[in-house]
């Protein structure tokens, strides 16, 4: 959808004051995010001191991973320039269908010792449709991502919570998962998580497929001028539902970890950050106008997030009140890469 | 009230330091019409901007009655009663016509309350279209109305804001010529009345009928200006060209004996688009397309190179059919595209040159299942490239595209497509807007390539152009093939007849 | 004259009045469903009902549209609704209707306001700061509210169930919405320029229309509408919940778009939003009805935005079409 906004690009002339220049820098640097974070983590120490303690950092560091995971997979969908909103019912529905294969309370496979590897397969498989269908809707016919991603958002939220009213008494979650699955959870092996050695492992193949792979440098162009793309031979429509489809094998993935982390599958599994994600992402550099986002910068915009949510928690501010601080916080994120939009197109 | 209504003096201005008007001198009197003429990049539109409010002069005068004016938009520009009627018209399709007339100044029930009195808007808004001579309701959506009617609409806008010059610029390129007819009978009503008029226009018979003054606009200067009886369309072209045909461009040896055809188009038609287009593309030779603006010509490119669809015909490279709608399968084929548009099509503005240069390459520079790239061996085959054709930049790979000049933009296009060495190279405008001295090093890329075997299809605007770099020219208009000319036989005022011909 | 581009013409406008009419053929289609499914679902006080649960939407769908109209879209609806909702109850029970309703009006349109200045002022798309703020909202409302229940005075509540010479005053509210939207939309400059702004902001900024006031107006009066849809929303409960206008904001962009106003900016109109929010509700009392499957209701419901939505899209490539500069053959 196209905004009214508008950038007015000028001929650059004349001097600027010192103070602007600095301030200039700072936005435009990569470590501004970085230097906010130390900067925050500082002041909240005075005020309580244990969010430096071991296990309030080995806390934040888990949180840290399938937040990661999920983020980079909507980094892709904002580096073509588009968004995609139905990242956490992807998670939900992943996870209700994988825990009715698992559970041993009347799943497909109870008992069974291939039932967690068939329930992760089918969970990825959920998140490749959804995301296939996401991605197809917006570039085959035409449509706003946002509007696309809404009403797939809507529906498979809704298909999740029915979907787990169907096969369980309680209507709620569905319990009893194999200990098997539920060791990627918190389990590990030589001390490093399950969920640390995944998420590493992802963010490498991100990263070499964004800055050594012909396919990253095809996102990076579709995002950046879409009809020059095509012009130069870059297949756009496969290289945008190939990325609204990552997003959702992300989102698919990070349920994994969070569903094992749960013990259960829950509908409404991840409601609460669809917030975090997105705005991790454009905390990290991502921008929204497309062609411009790097595994690292997601890493730091999601360390950020997740520091300031420990810490409003450790000072014991209501969820209410972290709701709204997060808001705000991927405003002044959203604010800074407008500023910097503008700014890099006055030269 | 003296008789001149506009004058302009002493008239600079420049982009990034180049300059594009030089010391521009108009007069226009009171109900007469002053003809513009120039060729692409002449000035004539950043003229027009500049009395129009779009852009802001660096120096000169502007006197409009007499009185000094500096309009800073476009709302100045209309209070002072100067109407910009552009070729692609301003209009809002969704409103109805008289709305889009008085969108600004609706007549207002009871002088201060915010609504609109219906039943005046309809009576004045009828008033203003039969000025124009439109025969529609005033409550027709715009959306409705052909291109042809829907200008008249914009005059009549212009006509209810009591404007007293209106400038048009290329009115003409989009209406029949019944339309075009129409618009002169009402240019001479609104001379009747008064109102003075500027139009630009490439068709020289038009303005010669129309215009009762000229002036000639070159290289941001005025290089000849009076009545009209002072032009024929020859000398019009002379003063547009300025100079003999020999020295603006480099030498060029034909490729001699018969070479094999690298591309073959047989009857492609595409509705309401092109029709019924044949002709043949040998390696070594370049094939000039003329034609107005509109005439079909980038639409054809589109078409060849497998952007946009096409109904009917063959389209054969090396005697091999080429599936339509594959930019892919052409590229493969050794095809390229170096498209009008720059800024918009050719070039992601925020990235890198290097980035740009490779991108049409990727997946033959990459290795592998994976599609590896190696990204220093990229950086190092870009700058090769962009070495060879002198793009003047210092480092390839961290200068963004965005901080090149407007020449130093179109070698990154072409060095794009160079690295491929493509056989099939197929340019629509590529020496719009930039300078003198970068268009001369474009023709003698032009010509290297066509002296190692390349095909060239090459569109321009410029007439002498294309006398200066091809071997035959192929002109088209309405969509269709005119006619065909060979070198031997380019004779300039056939040629550009052929080209301005309505 | 021109036969073949004459009758070429005559069938694509045929498509589009055929497009342009869906909606209207949805409903019917619906109606004769439900009333086949169900012998509840035909009478006149099922239709009074389903008019009175389709005001609160409908009121919200028409400050949705001026939003649309533009080009942009308010996500934090259903934020503005809960915090008028919890201030209404918590700090202005005692004051006479007359009082509180131009008070939540204006809180309505500060919200809007805030909204507006971001996306006016630093030029940030719409949907980025109104999720943003819809959280910002929401969480600041539940601090206001505790996350308890906010229960309404009595004279709020009165106003939910009483009636007005025999229509629930839900229904005259609404009514006065509309009329006063209408009004603004097609008979006064401001309305007018909006459509143009949606159509071409650029050649609007140039035609001398002050583009960035029109947007910023256009959010408050969404802001002013989530207020009045709060307030007959809210009456009708009778208190507001932690979860009160969450996610409201789908079935009111669904019912502005079923009603024909284009996602794309430039097309819409208050008579066309009121149809779609009566057609939402429709298929939420025929479901229930039907005695369907509550799981049902979302998935059918985003269907339908999902086929409202494909219908707007096609609609918009036709238009586009039919608006192309071609080459014109002679007569």
């Amino acid at each position: 959808m196209s905004e009214t906004g508008g950038v007015l690009s000028t001929v650059s002339g004349g001097t600027r004051s010192r103070p602007m220049n600095v301030v200039r820098w700072l936005l435009l640097s990569d470590y501004l995010v970085l230097a906010l974070t130390a900067l925050y983590v500082a002041a909240l120490w005075f005020f309580v001191p244990e969010i430096l303690s071991p296990t309030n950092l080995r806390d934040v560091f888990l949180q840290i991973l399938p937040l990661f995971v999920a983020a980079m997979g909507l980094m892709m969908v904002l580096m073509v320039a588009q968004i995609d909103l139905s990242a956490t019912s992807i998670m939900a529905m992943g996870c209700v269908v994988g825990a009715s294969i698992m559970t041993d309370q009347g799943g497909y496979l109870a008992e069974h010792a291939s039932a967690p590897v068939v329930a992760i397969l089918a969970m990825v498989a959920i998140g490749l449709l959804i995301g296939v269908l996401n991605g197809v809707c917006t570039i085959v016919f035409d449509m706003p991502s946002f509007l696309v991603t809404l009403t797939t958002m809507m529906f498979f939220s809704g298909a999740a919570v029915w979907y787990t009213a169907a096969h369980t008494s309680s209507g709620s979650s569905i319990g009893g998962l194999p200990p098997a699955f539920i060791e990627i959870g918190y389990g590990g092996v030589a001390g490093i998580p399950y969920a640390a050695i995944i998420t590493v492992a992802l963010a490498i193949v991100v990263h070499l497929v964004l800055t050594r792979t012909v396919f990253g440098r095809w996102v990076r162009a579709v995002g950046l001028n879409p009809r020059a793309a095509a012009i130069s031979g870059v297949p756009v429509r496969a290289v945008v539902v190939g990325c609204f489809a990552l997003s959702g094998l992300f989102s698919a993935l990070a349920a994994i970890i969070y569903t094992a982390r749960l013990e259960a599958g829950t509908p409404i599994l991840g409601q609460r950050i669809l917030l975090d994600v997105i705005g991790a992402a454009v905390i990290g550099g991502v921008s929204l106008f497309g062609g411009k986002g790097t595994v690292i910068g997601v890493l730091v915009g999601v360390l950020f997030l997740s520091v300031v949510d420990n810490g409003l928690q450790l000072l014991g501010l209501s969820l209410s009140s972290v709701y709204a601080i997060k808001g705000g916080v991927i405003l002044v994120a959203a604010v800074t890469d407008a500023i910097r939009h503008n700014l890099m197109a006055r030269g | 009230m003296s008789d001149l209504l506009l004058k302009v003096s002493g008239l600079n201005k420049s982009f990034f330091g180049v300059p594009v008007l030089r010391d521009v001198g108009l007069e226009l009197h009171r109900g007469a019409v002053l003809g513009l003429v120039g060729e692409n990049g002449s000035g004539k539109s950043t003229t027009m901007n500049i009395l129009g409010g779009v852009l802001a002069k660096d120096s000169g005068r502007v006197e409009l009655d007499g009185e000094e004016v500096a309009p800073t938009n476009s709302r100045d520009a209309l209070a002072l009663g100067i109407a910009f009627i552009h070729q692609e018209l301003s209009l809002f399709p969704n409103l109805s016509v008289e709305e889009n007339i008085f969108l600004d100044h609706f007549p207002r029930k009871f002088a201060r309350l915010p609504f609109v009195d219906r039943r005046t808007l309809r009576d004045r808004a009828q008033k203003a279209i039969e000025l124009v001579d439109l025969r529609v309701s005033p409550v027709t959506p715009v959306m409705r109305l052909p291109q042809g009617e829907r200008q008249l609409v914009e005059i009549a806008k212009a006509l209810s804001r009591q404007a007293r010059l209106i400038i048009f610029d290329e009115p003409t390129t989009s209406l029949t010529a019944r339309e075009t007819e129409r618009l002169f009978t009402i240019i001479g009503r609104l001379r009747a009345q008064g109102i003075s008029i500027i139009y630009i226009s490439h068709i020289l018979g038009d303005v010669l009928r129309l215009c009762d003054e000229i002036a000639v606009l070159r290289d941001g200067q005025v290089v000849g200006a009076g009545p009209r009886d002072d032009f024929t369309i020859e000398r019009l072209v002379t003063l547009m060209v300025g100079r003999t045909i020999d020295r603006l461009f480099p030498e060029r040896n034909p490729v001699s004996g018969p070479q094999r055809t690298a591309l073959s188009v047989r009857g492609v038609s595409q509705p309401g688009i092109v029709k019924d287009i044949s002709f043949d593309l040998s390696l070594g030779e370049v094939l000039g397309v003329s034609g107005l603006m509109g005439s079909g010509r980038s639409e054809l490119a589109r078409i060849l190179f497998g952007l946009d669809p096409y109904s009917e015909g063959e389209i054969r490279v090396q005697d091999a059919k080429l599936p339509p709608l594959a930019p892919r399968a052409a590229m493969d084929r050794g095809m390229a595209f170096l498209t009008e548009d720059r800024r918009g099509e050719g070039l992601m503005m925020e990235a890198s040159i290097s980035d740009n240069i490779v991108l049409p390459s990727l997946v033959e520079q990459s290795s592998g299942f994976l599609r590896w790239l190696n990204p220093s061996e990229l950086t190092k085959a870009a700058r090769d490239v962009a070495e060879r054709i002198r793009v003047n930049a210092k480092a390839v790979d961290r200068t963004a595209v965005r901080t090149l000049s407007g020449g130093n933009q179109q070698k990154v296009v072409i060095a794009k497509w160079l690295l491929r060495a493509p056989s099939i190279f197929i340019l629509d405008e590529p020496t719009r807007g930039i300078d003198v001295g970068a268009k001369y090093e474009v023709y003698k890329i032009i010509n290297e390539m066509v002296g190692a075997g390349a095909a060239v299809l090459f569109i321009s605007s410029e007439i002498e152009e294309l006398i200066g770099m091809a071997d035959r020219i192929m002109v088209m208009g309405r969509g269709e093939v005119r006619g065909f000319f060979s070198r031997g036989s380019f004779d300039r005022e056939t040629l550009m007849g052929a080209a301005l011909w309505e | 004259m021109r036969k073949d581009a004459l009758s070429r013409l005559d069938s694509r406008t045929l498509v589009l009045i055929a497009l342009r009419l869906a909606p209207l053929m949805l409903f019917a289609i619906l109606c004769v469903a439900f009333g086949l499914l169900s012998d509840r679902f035909i009478s006149l006080a099922n239709f009074r009902n389903i008019l009175t649960q389709s005001t609160h939407v409908a009121v919200m769908a028409i400050g949705m549209t001026f939003v649309l109209l533009v080009r942009g879209v308010d996500l934090s609806i259903g934020s503005a609704m809960y915090l008028v909702a919890v201030t209404l109850g918590l700090y202005l029970p005692d004051l006479p209707l007359l009082v509180s309703i131009p008070a939540i009006i204006l809180i309505g349109v500060i919200f809007g306001a805030v909204n507006a200045s971001f996306i006016t002022g630093l030029r940030i798309a719409s949907f980025i700061v109104t999720l943003a703020t819809l959280f910002i909202g929401r969480g600041f409302a539940l601090y206001l509210s505790e996350t308890r229940m906010v229960f309404q005075s009595d004279t709020v509540q009165t106003l939910g169930r009483s009636s007005f010479v025999g229509l629930p005053w839900a229904i005259w509210i609404a009514a006065s919405v509309a009329a006063v939207a209408w009004v603004t939309l097609t008979q006064t400059p401001f309305g007018r320029q909006i459509y143009a702004v949606g159509a071409d902001p650029d050649a609007a900024a140039k035609a001398g229309i002050r583009v960035q006031a029109i947007v910023f107006s256009v959010f408050c009066i969404c802001g002013a509408c989530a207020a009045v849809g709060a307030l007959i929303s809210v009456s009708q409960v009778g208190g507001a919940s932690a979860t009160f206008g969450y996610q409201e904001e789908f079935p009111v962009i669904a019912a502005a778009v079923l009603g024909g106003t284009s996602l794309f900016g430039g097309r819409g109109g208050v008579i066309g939003s009121i149809f779609g929010a009566v057609l939402v509700q429709t298929t939420s009392n025929g479901l229930v009805m039907l005695n369907a499957n509550p799981y049902l209701y979302p998935l059918v419901n985003s269907l339908i935005i999902f086929v409202a939505a494909w219908v707007d899209g096609r609609r918009r490539i036709m238009t586009e079409r039919l608006e192309q500069r071609k080459i014109r053959v002679e007569a």
